[in-house]
């Protein structure tokens, strides 16, 4: 593990409401910062890693105000967070919009793609949703007789003030 | 008669309660094995393996049916049930521990060690039970409920003797005019409700079918008197499963034990995550989310024993219910495997399978834990 991948993880947290266990339980962190340094580079991931490390401390009013400013809302990095995101959830990178490939320059790796097999059946949506990837993860004979298990998560987090 | 053959029907209702905690121990070394297998990799010892730990199940329940076919009690949650590991099994002269580690080499010698067919040597013979030197304070498997010092020469006796014990007092029974299978018919686990489970469940209501029930254990984990195959040919014996792990090499028939000559297989050592061996939540530092989720895990499992403990008690139907709870086993002991454990560097995170006990709640309903 280098000193990025603790960054790594705690903006992974704090942009998919989902915790540290969750993230490091799909057995997939390591591989979506590599898939960061390979679509925008690392100059672009230490960036996003350095604004992350920047916000004030968690749980206060200007913490959330300060991802809306220098993360989501940012120029460069706030597409590439929320392709970030959308890999936690779905496992697929997500190419950028031409809009910010035409203002910071095209990047070969961005297409949209899928990071392995296993991004796909780790992925976090099926987690959120209470159900399990098509076609992998099967919950076994009889289960679709018994409601989803959806998830409680931390009444610390406010969905609403993120938006 | 030996001074070890069971000679009352409590006796024989305690062995195969101990069976059951024997079938039982072999469960979370050979599924904790299996979840640390790193994807992408291993996937004939991940096949062996998922095989193996679903025939386990399938003996944990025949075991249930013919302690219930002699009209014993199920109890699953009895405190003494699940095994804290390293726990200590025979293997012929010595015993040995069966632990909670990865996927490899060492986990492979064990798992061949209780698999092992295991035939005492001319000048054991009529020796009777060989002193455990394992000790104390360490769980025991497969001992004798009268002497606990001692231990069997190997699983296959342990068995043999239950073996042994129904025919002596089935015939004791039947010169008085009785049975001894006096147990509820409604409460066999039949097919009907265990589904696809690792091999055919039949209701055991006489001598004739608790004995092929036996056989049935021993075959598939030993095979047929150290044959390669069981009996009917087609199936290989756990034991040379794992050995064609270590081998790297599959059997095919006319095989020689020992001397796989099929196809070639591959194996990753390294093809695992490092957990910590037989680690335990106390191990696991305080206040960490991985902490929670062993204990979140320890209680699921213990609510999954509870809800086995009722459906082997004459809800059957239950064990529907189990099927996805299994699922859901497999979902948390990866995210335990794949996460570092704190202050051991380069550690992961393992189910620790401490089981409260007295968990007095029946086994909530999935209903009640949704969070809509």
């Amino acid at each position: 593990m280098t000193s990025r991948f603790e960054p790594f993880l705690g903006l992974s947290a704090e942009l998919t409401a989902f915790s540290h266990f969750d993230l490091l339980g799909t057995g997939l962190a390591e591989s979506y910062l590599a898939t960061l340094d390979k679509v925008v580079g690392g100059e672009i991931t230490d960036a996003l890693l350095a604004a992350f490390t920047a916000l004030p401390p968690p749980e206060s009013e200007a913490r959330i105000q300060a991802v809306r400013t220098t993360i989501l809302g940012h120029e460069l990095l706030g597409d590439v967070a929320r392709a970030l995101i959308k890999l936690w959830y779905s496992g697929t990178w997500f190419e950028l919009s031409s809009a910010w490939t035409e203002r910071f320059g095209p990047r070969p790796a961005n297409i949209t793609f899928v990071v392995s097999p296993d991004a796909y059946v780790e992925g976090l949506l099926w987690k959120a949703i209470g159900a399990h990837p098509a076609g992998a993860k099967g919950q076994g004979f009889g289960s679709w007789a018994f409601p989803p298990k959806i998830p409680a998560f931390s009444p610390a987090l406010d969905f609403q003030n993120l938006t | 008669m030996d001074s070890y053959s069971i000679k009352t029907l409590d006796e024989l209702k305690e062995f195969l309660f101990r069976a059951m905690q024997l079938e039982h121990a072999t469960i979370p070394p050979y599924l904790t094995a299996l979840y640390s297998i790193k994807p992408g990799v291993n996937q004939d010892a991940t096949q062996v393996l998922r095989v193996i730990v679903v025939e386990e199940m399938l003996h944990l329940t025949i075991a249930a049916n013919i302690l219930n076919a002699i009209g014993g009690k199920l109890d699953l949650v009895r405190p003494d049930f699940v095994a804290s590991y390293p726990a200590a099994l025979p293997d012929g002269e010595t015993d040995f521990k069966v632990g909670i580690q990865a996927f490899g080499r060492e986990a492979l010698a064990a798992f061949l060690k209780i698999e092992r067919p295991a035939r005492r040597p001319e000048h054991l013979i009529g020796k009777g039970l060989i002193y455990r030197k394992t000790p104390p304070g360490i769980t025991a498997l497969g001992s004798h409920p009268r002497h606990e010092d001692f231990h069997f020469y190997s699983i296959g006796e342990f068995y043999s003797t239950i073996e042994e014990g129904i025919k002596y007092l089935e015939a004791e029974a039947h010169g008085a005019g009785t049975t001894i299978f006096t147990g509820d018919r409604s409460r066999q686990i039949t097919s009907e409700y265990y589904y696809s489970g690792g091999g055919e469940l039949f209701p055991v209501t006489d001598l004739k079918s608790a004995l092929e029930a036996i056989e049935l254990i021993i075959e598939q984990g030993e095979g047929d008197g150290g044959g390669i195959y069981d009996d009917d040919d087609h199936e290989l014996a756990h034991y040379y499963r794992f050995e064609e792990l270590v081998k790297g090499r599959y059997y095919q028939k006319g095989d020689q034990p020992g001397h796989p000559t099929g196809p070639h297989l591959q194996v990753d050592w390294e093809g695992a995550y490092p957990i910590k061996e037989n680690l335990k939540v106390a191990d696991i530092f305080e206040g960490s989310e991985l902490r929670e989720a062993a204990i979140a895990f320890n209680t699921r499992y213990g609510e999954f024993l509870q809800l086995l403990t009722r459906a082997y008690n004459g809800q059957p139907s239950l064990l529907l219910e189990a099927v996805p709870m299994m699922f859901e086993f497999r979902n948390m002991i990866l995210e335990l495997i794949r996460n570092p454990l704190p202050k051991h560097p380069g550690k992961n995170g393992s189910p620790t399978y401490e089981i409260p006990g007295g968990i007095k709640q029946p086994a909530v309903t999935r209903q009640a834990e949704v969070n809509a």
